[in-house]
């Protein structure tokens, strides 16, 4: 009795050996989309500083410092400063000024110094150098008092 | 009445359809930055979410802009506001077709600067989307 269980057993073993298995299988999809985003956090402003002929306030002149603000992007997006619409200057400047924004970028992605939209291509974080330049022509000069001037940093 | 509730339903429709893609995130200064909208009435809709990337509340202005930088008359709800630190909030656009049959806009999210300094930055974040005119 014990011998046929057992060859019974031995039996049925033997034939789902070479059978599958019955179970499904099937795949799970993800998708994913990432649209572009930009973000801009201004670190510093900058400081201007006059040139000895007075005829130049910059950022880049000795003692001056560029603003400093950082992006992180995904890319897909491009970089720009505005032309310099508010200004506030001393009364006793009458005479016009020229303002020349400007911007270079490090980190994620280089950019050198420059006053035109710029495509960002690259992902990441990148830190942005803002400089602003004010000049004067002919006979006109600087004169003392408080200089004050807002550069918009686009990224769109 | 009831064909200015079906404007109303027809412009939250077309926003809801711009404002649902995306996923208002902390940290971003404005999402979405792309959108396409097909509107059945002479307007459509856009929701942003301006967001503060700072620790500190600042306060933050929308502005709509044509192609050209102009400044668009778009109802904006609200167009300027105090937002905490690390925050966003959804922010309503409905721009005018002004009898055309599509219209690119700018949406731009504007920070004021930080006072009393020489040379201030204004952190503009701009959007660029696109509306139809469907009949």
């Amino acid at each position: 009795m014990k011998f046929a269980r057992a060859a019974m057993a031995a039996g049925l073993l033997a034939g789902c050996a070479g059978q599958t298995a019955s179970a499904a299988t099937g795949n799970v999809l993800f998708n994913g989309t990432i649209t572009a985003t930009c973000t801009i956090t201004i670190n510093s402003n900058g400081t201007m500083t006059v040139s000895s002929n007075l005829q130049s306030l910059s950022s880049h002149n000795a003692g001056g410092s560029a603003g400093s603000a950082q992006v992180d992007t995904t890319g897909g997006v491009s970089l720009s400063v505005d032309p310099v619409t508010t200004t506030t200057v001393p009364a006793s400047d009458t005479t016009a000024t020229t303002w020349t924004p400007t911007f270079a970028t490090s980190g994620a992605q280089t950019i050198a110094e420059t006053g035109t939209a710029t495509a960002l291509t690259v992902p990441g974080t990148s830190t942005v150098a803002v400089n602003l330049a004010g000049t004067k022509s002919g006979t006109n000069r600087f004169s003392a008092g408080n200089y004050q001037a807002t550069v918009t940093l686009r990224c769109e | 009445m009831r064909r200015i509730a079906l404007r109303r339903i027809a412009i939250l429709a077309a926003g809801l359809i711009a404002a649902l893609s995306p996923v208002a995130a902390t940290g971003q200064s404005m999402t979405p930055m792309r959108g396409e909208v097909r509107s059945f009435t002479d307007a459509f809709a856009v929701r942003v979410f301006p967001g503060n990337p700072y620790n500190q509340r600042i306060r933050v202005e929308v502005h709509v802009y044509d192609q050209d930088f102009q400044p668009v008359a778009a109802r904006i709800t609200p167009s300027a506001f105090l937002l905490a630190g690390q925050a966003s909030r959804p922010v309503l656009v409905v721009v005018p077709f002004d009898g055309a049959n599509e219209r690119k806009v700018r949406i731009c999210t504007e920070s004021i600067p930080f006072p009393s300094e020489q040379t201030q930055i204004r952190a503009q974040i701009c959007g660029k989307f696109f509306g139809h005119r469907r009949f």
